[in-house]
């Protein structure tokens, strides 16, 4: 099946871990440029690992991944400086010192290269990319005093500070107020829609994004679908992965169905 | 107090205190913020144990003071990426061995050697033109690789595993880090001692990092602040004729109370508690 777009990402038969202990198992899945994906599965389903893969941090045991058209065989392959990344949510030591902005411009380090230091230019990039997700009236704040979602945004605006083709998100959302949570997803859509971003966004909220990505991919340790969420979110797709007890209820919600309530 | 600036030694070990007091203040913002504080503790001794071989055989202290900091710093990152063992436990491992092989070489010696016992407390005022001379070298050469580094150092220290994923060579910049941390502890040996160096390196980033929330305004602080107590320490020893070596370092520990008493840090989550 041949495809007019660019296909920006493509794990061909690809497994990813230790032998005896493998977290993903002969991956076939093609990401094209512009697509908004997201990636579902239980814990310790392999979404991480995924993430990890794409960024360069693992390399396949067997099979390929090939990156903006290269063989990422080789780790730390230099396409890596175009995919921005937010890392699942660590705790910020809310005393480390460091200002936003000093945050931000580490986005621009990997690009430059070594030996650079960061100019003028990159501060504006920095600048820009505060601006992107609306905190650049905090540039001089320390990043530890700023809210769980606030941070999540400079975070969202250090991956942009690299100017990247791809956004990988880790679970952007957790530990966020629902307020937030929507806030931060909105976001990322415009981005999405503004920058022309390939976005990748891993999350255990199926409802919260069912309406905004143009494909879901359903992961447990081998990938279950890939395709639009009116594909995916079927009974006896769901299933397969979460078990029996996960039901679509009549306006579309993913919900938990309570046997003790129902009886 | 002016005429003891005339003399040579004072001068010396003046130069010698500025110059052990800024690196070990600057490449301690990196360590204390990577929270590598505990490798300068066991680096400084393994160092010790460099030097009592040294001693022990006629061959040059300093050079296998050199080879056991770098050895015990290079195994203990090793042991860390291979994901075998926690940091401080491999450290504290090598910690251990390398002062029960210093006791062993001093113990071997069969007759007291006062010079030893200088490397272990420091002995700033009898510093040597020639040994100035290597200080100096070194000092250049560390703050050199830390200048040229600093944006990748600045990286790992906040978030290792995102300066890897952005391209960043985070790998080889830690092993570079732990490689300046053993140099500094080793130029570093012969002014404040094995035993002190580790307060020298730990203690001024510590004051800084109470004052302020900005990486570059810390590393200056920092570097002030030890270049400040160093030769202050040294004056305090030279008029008041007490050891170098423990002026400078409770001059330091004093400034320290004092940021940590008025920290804005401190200030502002006083002030959050009251607001809730």
């Amino acid at each position: 099946m041949s495809d007019p777009r660019e296909a920006i990402i493509r794990f061909d038969h690809a497994s990813f871990g230790f032998p005896g202990l493998i977290a993903l198992k002969d991956i076939s899945l093609t990401i094209y440029e512009g697509e908004f994906v997201g990636v579902i599965g239980p814990n310790g389903s392999g979404k991480t690992t995924l993430c990890r893969a794409v960024l360069g941090l693992l390399a396949p045991v067997e099979g390929h991944l090939h990156i903006f058209d290269c063989a990422c065989d080789e780790l730390r392959c230099h396409h890596r400086a175009k995919i921005g990344y937010l890392p699942q949510k660590g705790v910020v030591d809310r005393n480390f010192p460091v200002t936003v902005l000093e945050t931000v411009m580490m986005g621009r380090y990997g690009a430059l290269g070594l030996f650079k230091r960061p100019g003028r230019k990159d501060r504006d990039i920095a600048l820009e990319a505060l601006a992107q997700v609306g905190m650049e009236s905090h540039k001089d704040n320390a990043l530890g005093h700023l809210s769980g979602g606030q941070q999540q945004r400079v975070f969202i605006a250090r991956a942009l500070a690299q100017q990247p083709k791809v956004l990988i998100l880790d679970e952007p959302t957790t530990g966020l107020d629902l307020t937030t949570q929507h806030n931060v997803i909105e976001l990322v859509q415009h981005l999405h829609d503004e920058l022309k971003l390939t976005v990748l966004l891993i999350t255990h909220d199926i409802n919260m994004i069912r309406s905004r990505v143009d494909r879901m991919v359903l992961l447990k340790t081998r990938l279950f679908a890939a395709a639009s969420p009116a594909e995916v979110l079927k009974p006896e797709i769901l299933h397969q992965v979460y078990g029996k007890d996960l039901v679509i209820t009549e306006n579309d919600l993913v919900i938990v169905e309570d046997y003790h309530h129902h009886h | 107090m002016l005429d003891l600036l005339t003399y040579d030694f004072m001068q010396r070990s003046l130069l010698a205190a500025a110059m052990v007091g800024g690196l070990c203040s600057v490449i301690g913002v990196f360590v204390v913020l990577r929270g590598l504080a505990f490798v300068g503790a066991g680096t400084s001794h393994a160092a010790f144990a460099g030097v009592t071989l040294g001693y022990l055989m006629g061959w040059p202290p300093l050079l296998l003071a050199i080879v056991f900091g770098l050895a015990t710093v290079w195994i203990t990152g090793w042991v860390e990426e291979r994901g075998r063992m926690k940091l401080d436990v491999s450290i504290g491992i090598l910690y251990t061995t390398t002062m029960a092989l210093a006791i062993l070489f001093i113990g071997l010696m069969k007759t007291y050697n006062a010079e030893v016992y200088g490397f272990l407390f420091g002995s700033v005022l009898s510093v040597t033109p020639e040994e100035l001379r290597i200080i100096g070298a070194l000092s250049v050469l560390v703050l050199g690789l830390l200048l040229l580094f600093a944006k990748e150092l600045y990286f790992i220290a906040f978030d290792q595993e995102m300066a890897e994923a952005s391209g960043v060579p985070a790998r080889q910049i830690f092993f570079l880090l732990l490689t300046l941390v053993a140099l500094t502890v080793v130029v570093s040996l012969k002014t404040v001692g094995a035993i002190l160096v580790f307060a020298m390196i730990l203690i001024p980033a510590s004051t800084a990092y109470q004052l302020t929330h900005s990486l570059a305004a810390l590393t200056f602080y920092s570097a002030v602040i030890g270049i400040l107590t160093a030769v202050a320490g040294v004056l305090m020893s030279a008029l008041w004729d007490v050891p170098s070596g423990p002026a400078i370092v409770l001059l330091a520990t004093t400034l320290f109370f004092i940021s940590v008493f008025f920290s804005p840090k401190r200030v502002r989550r006083t002030w959050l508690v009251h607001r809730r």
